[in-house]
């Protein structure tokens, strides 16, 4: 980041507003890239002391938050690279699970969950975050910045160097892999 | 146009990018294709579930290492001024 980007008007930050008001979202963004929490808290714990030590650069809270996301993708991916575990198996393409002609193989049930419905409930969320762990790296990165934190598909792209048509094809594969492993979770039984 | 076709071209179809006639391609299958019709709907179900996931609030002793490690901080910039 540029110096000039980094201050604007406002008094400084102190650390305690750094941890409450930021923390949350560097830590779930880790958390959900890595899947898992000892992880996360070490990339969390290095950012905001990254951010801490800076404090005297920073007025305000709109260019950190944009900056956080950078600096925490950045640090999860180091921190995975770290780590070597990257998953050496064969990754499935899930848009190969069409019969020779291209038509479905199996019925397609419809779902009793509504997104009304599964707001407040914990045991949705909890499928859902297990089913984001179990992504292929490749596709999770591209799904947590996409489809949980909102980001556009041209910024995630230069966060993960890729072009925009590889983000949007890593979002879609993504996305039917959430899909299926959701399915049997939620589709109806047939009464 | 084939189920798999019209998966392929899912993510642009449900964010309206797709051009008007390959809209319509799709569009004529689904009105005779209800699996892909029910794919498409648990497709952007599934969108919608995890924009809406919750926060997890920070673990409480990752707060406590942090705060633990700002102090620390702050007295090596104290020290140094010295």
């Amino acid at each position: 980041m540029e110096e000039s980007d980094k201050v604007s008007t406002g008094p400084p930050l102190t650390p305690e507003q750094v941890f409450l008001e930021h923390g949350p979202r560097v830590y779930n963004l880790a958390r959900r890239m890595l899947g898992n929490d000892a992880d996360a808290e070490d990339v969390t714990q290095d950012v905001l002391l990254q951010v801490v030590r800076k404090l005297d650069t920073f007025r305000g809270e709109s260019n950190l938050a944009t900056w956080l996301h950078r600096v925490t993708v950045n640090a999860a991916l180091a921190h995975r690279r770290k780590r070597a575990q990257r998953q050496e198996h064969e990754i499935h393409d899930p848009l190969e699970s069409f019969s020779g002609n291209g038509f479905h193989t199996h019925a397609v049930k419809p779902w009793w969950v509504t997104p009304e419905k599964a707001a407040e409930n914990h045991e949705t969320s909890t499928l859902i975050e297990k089913a984001i762990a179990e992504l292929p790296e490749i596709y999770r990165d591209v799904y947590v910045l996409a489809d949980v934190e909102g980001l556009p598909n041209a910024e995630i792209g230069e966060m993960l160097d890729l072009s925009v048509p590889a983000v949007k094809s890593r979002l879609h594969r993504g996305r039917i892999l959430m899909r299926n492993a959701l399915a049997p979770h939620f589709e109806e039984v047939a009464s | 146009m084939t189920c798999r076709e019209v998966l392929e071209l899912l993510l642009e179809y449900v964010n309206g990018e797709l051009p008007p006639d390959r809209r319509e391609h799709v569009r004529h299958h689904l009105e005779c294709c209800p699996p892909c019709v029910t794919y498409i709907e648990t497709y952007q179900v599934t969108i919608r579930l995890t924009r809406q996931l919750p926060s997890a609030p920070l673990p409480p002793q990752l707060l406590n290492r942090l705060q633990k490690a700002a102090a620390e901080l702050k007295g090596e910039r104290q020290g140094g001024k010295e």
